[in-house]
């Protein structure tokens, strides 16, 4: 039962993943970029804790935290630089 | 208890990819910077959050919940950050809002 509901969710966040990747080549702005690499990461994470779901393996999860901190840390550096900029 | 913890499990994916689906839709739809961190903002809180606890349900049995526990709290604490930082830089960028009723940061940066 949960590798059924685990795919329905998965089909859906790829969906959401293409439409993220169509506005990143649309975006007009260069934070537009930046919020749909930030997007697109938060997605990620779910992907795989539903992966994690699915196989019934727990170590999949360290995966996840290790994508958080790194675009966290990412967000925060085009703050910095931008800030810089100015 | 076995029936709880499936119930639970399917509330929990379908409201956290529902919470995420209208999330980035909200992305795709909407004019501006502020209004698709404003959208943006429920996928990293809602939608992955409640997927997360998803996956918390179903490892209860094999002692590795700490891991999903901690995560939850990682972004929980880094989401209204980055969000935060990001509009932050979008206004020192000059990007103008879609529909801007009031600004009172213009007034006091001048």
């Amino acid at each position: 039962m949960n590798e059924w509901i685990g795919l329905f969710a998965l089909t859906l966040l790829m969906v959401t993943v293409a439409l993220s990747f169509w506005r990143l080549r649309l975006g007009p702005s260069l934070p537009d970029r930046v919020v749909a690499l930030d997007l697109l990461t938060t997605v990620g994470i779910a992907v795989t804790a539903v992966y994690a779901m699915i196989m019934n393996q727990p170590l999949i999860m360290d995966v996840a935290t290790v994508l958080a901190l790194i675009s966290f840390l990412g967000t925060i550096a085009f703050a910095y630089y931008v800030d810089l900029m100015k | 208890m076995e029936t709880f913890i499936q119930v639970g499990v399917i509330t929990a994916v379908l409201i956290g990819t529902f919470f995420s689906f209208v999330g980035v839709l909200g992305y795709f739809r909407l004019p501006d910077v502020y209004t698709k961190l404003h959208a943006s903002g429920k996928v990293g809180v809602f939608g992955v959050v409640l997927l997360l606890v998803a996956t918390i349900i179903t490892s209860l049995n094999n002692f590795s919940a700490g891991r999903g526990l901690i995560l939850i709290l990682l972004l929980l604490i880094t989401g209204p950050v980055t969000s935060h930082a990001i509009s932050s830089a979008a206004y020192r960028l000059g990007i103008r809002m879609a529909k801007s009723v009031r600004d009172d940061l213009a007034e006091k940066t001048r």
